[in-house]
């Protein structure tokens, strides 16, 4: 129910690669995410009204090389959704645009083979379009502001590396069409809906030979606070939203044409809260420009 | 030039801060304690009783003779108040501010509460099928009730009912026996909240508690626990605030609790308990429909009845709630303003209508979307009753109104709505008219789709007799009131989820059903 955006940012943005001095990469990402089975609180279970719930994206998306140690990552999508069974309408629009802002605060190379890097990343995060977030699990987002900050460390020898990387994400509120709501236990008399904080923790192991990288990583999505989604309830926006995914990405740097690269990626959330059981498949292609 | 930069990172802080504004939720209705006393309101003792209600006679719950203020044990009783007000904590005086907005107003936004806590169909088994609520088991699953939009009229009218029919008894007594509050004769005692001369015995606030109390164990059992510490909060509140004495408390809560059992009877015996029916009373709907179209003439080979369209397929929601007893009306009073019959589905003003309806959800803008939302107050949210409590209770705290005045006005307005939910569950049930998609099937919608049947439409008629009473009691909203129940009638067009004849049958109805309950608002003596 968590929308996908941040699914494609998060491999530009955890990584531990940097865009090279005034080089631009950007393209297109597309994906589709599905889910049978949901969590409702932490009960797994289908919905014959639901049936499978679809959400597609196209997301647009630029990583600029202002240095060496310093990129700007954008990401622009636009989302789907629609649900296989039941009456509800499917929705679609833009959703969040973001930013990013990278830097290499440290780098060392104990060995001509080995290379460590640390990384700081400053995140922004605003919907661009007037969806409603108030129709979930169709909602195309969560209609909220975000503002955050995250740690990667990078480790690389010869062609192996790891990864590892933690951030943390306050949300604004979000308004919603109607004056009332019950969450968590509680009746608000108010269209304002205060959205808990959110801590993400991403882990990976990569190779990267002869231009052609693979990564298996592990994602560890957690909601500080939010109420749970009541038996046969609706999901709402501040619901406390948690799922742990693995990812596997591999992405390709032609042979014949080095700028050129395609990037292709599954990943399925094995363990969640509030969130749908769903696998992710994306692809994309992007092209590195030289200023 | 440092000072500068130090700024320029100043104002960059805020930047970013502001792009998330985490000012704190205004998360209530502005309930604050007011400063005037409400009018005593001694003419309520001579406003005419709701006919057909539980109380048919002031006098017909006693309540003892107080005793002397200049005797010993009330003497003690003042000591008591004394000693209490020297150690009032913060968390005390909190409880006292909370409750010197008004309870009637205080109880309503609780209500509304509960009702939205168990505002949830039950999920389905793995044999698709569906359990039932039980009365008898409230704390399984599914739990007890499933407040919906009939049970949650129901609720609301005989909370409403009950605290309007206890403060005209309790307002009787008062005035008989005259016995002044423990802040105008004990020396020392201070009054918490604003000086009344409002004699004290019986306390209002200790009647309402109880009667409250005991109705909403009744209607929501499983928050026993929650309500019975909210009940005993109002008492603490009144006795701390030098409003009560022991006595005047005790002797409310004796009045409170015999009234109470007097709706608990009524609510036993008023039809509710047959509202679900059997499986096999709803196998025969759609053939005793067929039958009574087939009367008036119409050609029903073709004509198709409702059916449920959730996955697994529902039972119907309260096939026999149309069967509930009303406020005022009588069962032929339902009957005889029951709307019209819809245009047969297979005719082509039917084929218009639907085409409407199409029109709605293929091109749905943002701006008809909001107004949906809006208004669905569907699974999980107080409901289309409860939304009008809501806005009735926007315009009551502004009045500073009495206790008994803000009760007279829920009662009315909550009368109403169940009145409505009986007369439009009668009709839905009746006519047995399928729903657009059901139609269809290409018509998405923008909001849950409602488990009954179509014709004519459940907010439609609630916010048609809502705003009727509503106009009667704060005329000067009339425009508001008019806006506001075609803007939630016309929503369920736009959700593609109604027809427009459903919503123009169930205003004209609504309005209607109201009508004998404001031709006794207007008699009964309090606007005089």
């Amino acid at each position: 129910m968590v929308s996908l955006g941040f699914v494609a940012w998060s491999q530009t943005a955890n990584d531990g690669l940097m865009m090279s001095n005034k080089n631009l990469c950007t393209g297109f990402i597309l994906s589709q995410d599905q889910w049978t089975n949901y969590w409702e609180g932490t009960r797994l279970r289908e919905n014959g009204n639901i049936g499978t719930l679809k959400t597609q994206s196209l997301a647009w998306m630029g990583n600029y090389g202002v240095s060496g140690k310093f990129n700007i990552i954008a990401m622009l999508p636009y989302v789907r959704t629609e649900a296989s069974a039941g009456t509800l309408k499917p929705m679609q629009g833009m959703q969040d645009a973001s930013l990013s802002f990278k830097y290499q605060v440290f780098s060392i190379k104990p060995d001509s083979l080995t290379t460590v890097k640390i990384f700081a990343v400053a995140f922004g995060s605003t919907p661009i379009s007037d969806y409603t977030p108030d129709y979930l699990p169709l909602s195309i987002g969560l209609g909220s502001r975000q503002i955050g900050a995250r740690l990667s460390v990078f480790a690389k020898r010869k062609s192996w590396y790891v990864v590892s990387s933690a951030g943390h994400y306050f949300r604004g509120q979000v308004q919603l069409d109607r004056q009332s709501y019950y969450t968590n236990g509680e009746l608000f008399l108010t269209n304002r809906v205060a959205m808990p904080q959110v801590f993400d923790w991403v882990s990976g192991i990569g190779r990267i030979k002869n231009g052609l990288e693979t990564k298996l990583s592990f994602t560890h999505y957690r909601t500080l606070g939010g109420g749970d989604i009541r038996r046969q309830d609706m999901p709402f926006v501040s619901n406390r939203m948690n799922m742990s995914r693995i990812e596997f990405l591999t992405m390709y740097y032609l042979p014949k044409a080095r700028r050129l690269a395609l990037r292709a990626s599954i990943a399925r959330t094995i363990s969640g809260r509030n969130v749908g059981e769903s696998t992710t498949v994306l692809g994309g292609i992007l092209y590195t420009f030289k200023f | 030039m440092k000072q500068q930069l130090l700024t320029s990172k100043y104002w960059l802080l805020l930047l970013v801060l502001s792009f998330v504004s985490c000012e704190p939720l205004q998360q209530d209705e502005n309930f604050a304690p007011t400063s005037i006393a409400p009018p005593t309101e001694e003419d309520a003792v001579n406003w005419k009783l709701i006919p057909g209600a539980p109380v048919s006679n002031l006098a017909q719950v006693s309540v003892p003779v107080p005793t002397a203020t200049t005797s010993s044990d009330y003497a003690a009783e003042l000591e008591t108040i004394r000693g209490l007000q020297k150690n009032l904590s913060s968390e005390q005086k909190k409880i006292i501010a909370k409750w010197s907005s008004g309870g009637v107003l205080r109880w309503n936004r609780y209500m509304r509460e509960l009702v939205a806590r168990f505002a949830l169909a039950p999920a389905p088994l793995l044999d698709g099928t569906y359990p039932t609520p039980d009365a008898e088991n409230p704390f399984s699953d599914p739990v007890f009730p499933f407040s919906n939009p009939p049970y949650a009229a129901r609720a609301y009218s005989y909370v409403s009912v009950a605290q309007y029919q206890a403060l005209q008894v309790a307002w009787f007594y008062k005035f008989k026996y005259n016995r002044p509050a423990p802040h105008q004769v004990g020396e020392g005692i201070e009054a918490l909240v604003p000086k009344s001369t409002l004699p004290a015995y019986p306390s209002e606030d200790a009647v309402m508690s109880a009667v409250t109390c005991d109705l909403l164990k009744v209607l929501f059992p499983t928050a026993v626990e929650e309500i019975t510490k909210m009940a005993a909060e109002q008492r603490n509140a009144a006795l701390w605030s030098g409003k009560a004495s022991p006595s005047d408390l005790s002797a409310g809560l004796a009045l409170g609790k015999s009234i109470a059992a007097l709706f608990t009877a009524r609510a036993s015996g008023d039809g509710m308990r047959n509202a679900i029916g059997t499986k096999a009373q709803w196998m025969v709907l759609a053939d005793s429909a067929s039958v009574r179209l087939k009367k008036i003439g119409r050609d029903v080979s073709k004509e198709v009845f409702w059916k449920s369209q959730d996955s697994p397929v529902r039972p119907p929601m309260l096939p026999f709630f149309g069967k509930v007893k009303g406020w005022i009306l009588a069962p032929s009073d339902f009957t005889n303003r029951r709307p019209g019959p819809p245009p047969s589905t297979t005719s082509n003003e039917m084929a218009k209508e639907l085409e409407e309806v199409k029109f709605y959800s293929k091109n749905s803008t943002r701006e008809r979307i909001a107004i949906v939302h809006f208004w669905a107050d569907g699974l999980g949210t107080y409901t289309p009753p409860g939304h009008w409590n809501d806005i009735a209770a926007n315009y009551i705290q502004q009045e500073g109104w009495s206790e008994i005045r803000s009760a007279r006005a829920f009662a009315l307005l909550n009368m109403a709505l169940h009145n409505a939910a009986v007369g439009c569950w009668e009709a839905k049930y009746y006519y047995f008219n399928p729903r657009p998609t059901q139609l269809d099937a290409s018509i998405k919608t923008l909001t849950g789709l409602p488990n009954f049947p179509s014709y004519p439409s459940g907010h439609s008629t609630f916010s048609a007799s809502a705003a009727k009473v509503l106009t009667y009691l704060f005329p000067e909203g009339t425009e508001q009131f008019k806006a506001w129940r075609d803007e939630a009638s016309i929503s369920r067009l736009y959700g593609a989820i109604h027809y427009r004849i459903d919503t123009k049958a169930g205003v004209e109805h609504g309005s209607l059903l109201a009508d004998p309950l404001i031709d006794f608002a207007a008699a009964d003596g309090a606007d005089n």
